[in-house]
């Protein structure tokens, strides 16, 4: 029983960063198509301090850049708009997610095939720097 | 285990929780009447081309969109995807829609469109156009698009309408597919609009 616990904690771990108060669960980034200049991340930052952070900016290494993005549909029309700060509450978890916050990576320095690992750095306003590998996956799309 | 996914699921339509929003959901609007589009040209940097003679005999499901789209593109070729592979379940062979992707930003796509949509399915295509036969077409089905402009990097944001247009056999523009495209209830609404189709062509 210990065994398969430790293979379990072992086998979460690699989809889990966190510093200090901060929590980052399940970074991916959709399989995207060919002549795709720009791929999304994805993941749920979750607080679990008693003070209030703020994600300031995004940094990723693999690509020429990184913005914090928010999808949004108004009257019929995709648009997207960059965001220069996220607040987490304490207790909270915030979600980037299809079609609401994304972190838009612009121009890959290189083809990305699934199970690729991509670099993220999230700064926050106290500092803080949070390192997260996000993993390529294939989207799933089948009917809620 | 699967008995338990069974029973989930029949709690789940007992208490109508997770379904009544799916249901709810409205995957598509018939309009009250055919729209006909005018002539136009697309092509794909290997001079493959998609004209407006293309979509005679067959149904076609055309999305406008831009590569530099990390969010809304994709996700919506994806459910595309499901929803034709649906689609397929319910009507002939020979009815099952094509997807055509038609980029508004050939300035930045123009290089290498073809690879996008196939990737998806290898019978989707992208291509894109002259500026001219992208707003003849965008206009032609009430479709929308804007090119931001651009920061200080150059770099620059798209605006596009989310809605996907439904043509016909004859070429007319019949219906709007809307987000959120869940596959099967967009196959529904495709297999019905269909049917419509028929009925008024036999009338």
């Amino acid at each position: 029983m210990k065994r398969s616990l430790l293979a379990l904690a072992l086998s979460v771990l690699p989809a889990l960063a966190s510093a200090g108060d901060l929590t980052v669960d399940h970074p991916m980034v959709p399989l995207a198509p060919p002549g795709s200049m720009a791929h999304a991340a994805f993941f749920t930052i979750t607080n679990t301090g008693d003070t209030s952070r703020s994600l300031i900016g995004v940094t990723a290494p693999g690509y020429h850049m990184a913005h914090i993005h928010q999808s949004e549909e108004i009257n019929g029309v995709a648009t997207m708009q960059a965001m220069h700060q996220v607040d987490i509450a304490p207790g909270q978890s915030v979600t980037f997610e299809h079609g609401g916050l994304h972190i838009m990576l612009m121009h890959p320095a290189a083809p990305l095939a699934e199970g690729a690992e991509v670099p993220l750095e999230l700064k926050f306003a106290n500092g803080e720097t949070l390192f997260v590998t996000a993993t390529v996956m294939r989207m799933m799309h089948g009917s809620s | 285990m699967r008995w338990l996914a069974a029973l989930i699921l029949a709690l789940g339509l007992a208490t109508g929780a997770p379904t009544t929003g799916a249901q709810a959901q409205v995957q598509g609007v018939e309009l009250d009447a055919p729209v006909v589009l005018p002539a136009f040209t697309f092509s794909d940097e290997n001079a493959a081309s998609f004209t407006d003679a293309d979509l005679t005999g067959q149904w076609t499901l055309i999305m406008f969109g831009f590569l530099s789209c990390p969010d809304v593109c994709p996700f919506t070729l994806g459910n595309l995807e499901a929803a034709v592979a649906e689609t397929g379940m319910r009507v002939r062979p020979d009815n099952v829609p094509r997807v055509v992707f038609i980029s508004v930003d050939p300035a930045r796509d123009a290089g290498f469109i073809s690879e996008y949509a196939r990737f998806f399915h290898p019978d989707f295509i992208s291509v894109t156009g002259a500026r001219d036969q992208i707003d003849a077409l965008v206009t032609a089905t009430d479709s929308f698009y804007r090119l931001m402009p651009p920061d200080n990097t150059g770099y620059y944001e798209v605006q596009h309408s989310s809605a996907v247009s439904v043509i016909a056999p004859d070429g007319t523009l019949r219906a709007k597919l809307q987000p959120p495209f869940d596959p099967g209830l967009t196959a529904e609404f495709l297999a019905r609009l269909q049917i419509t189709y028929r009925k008024e062509l036999s009338q």
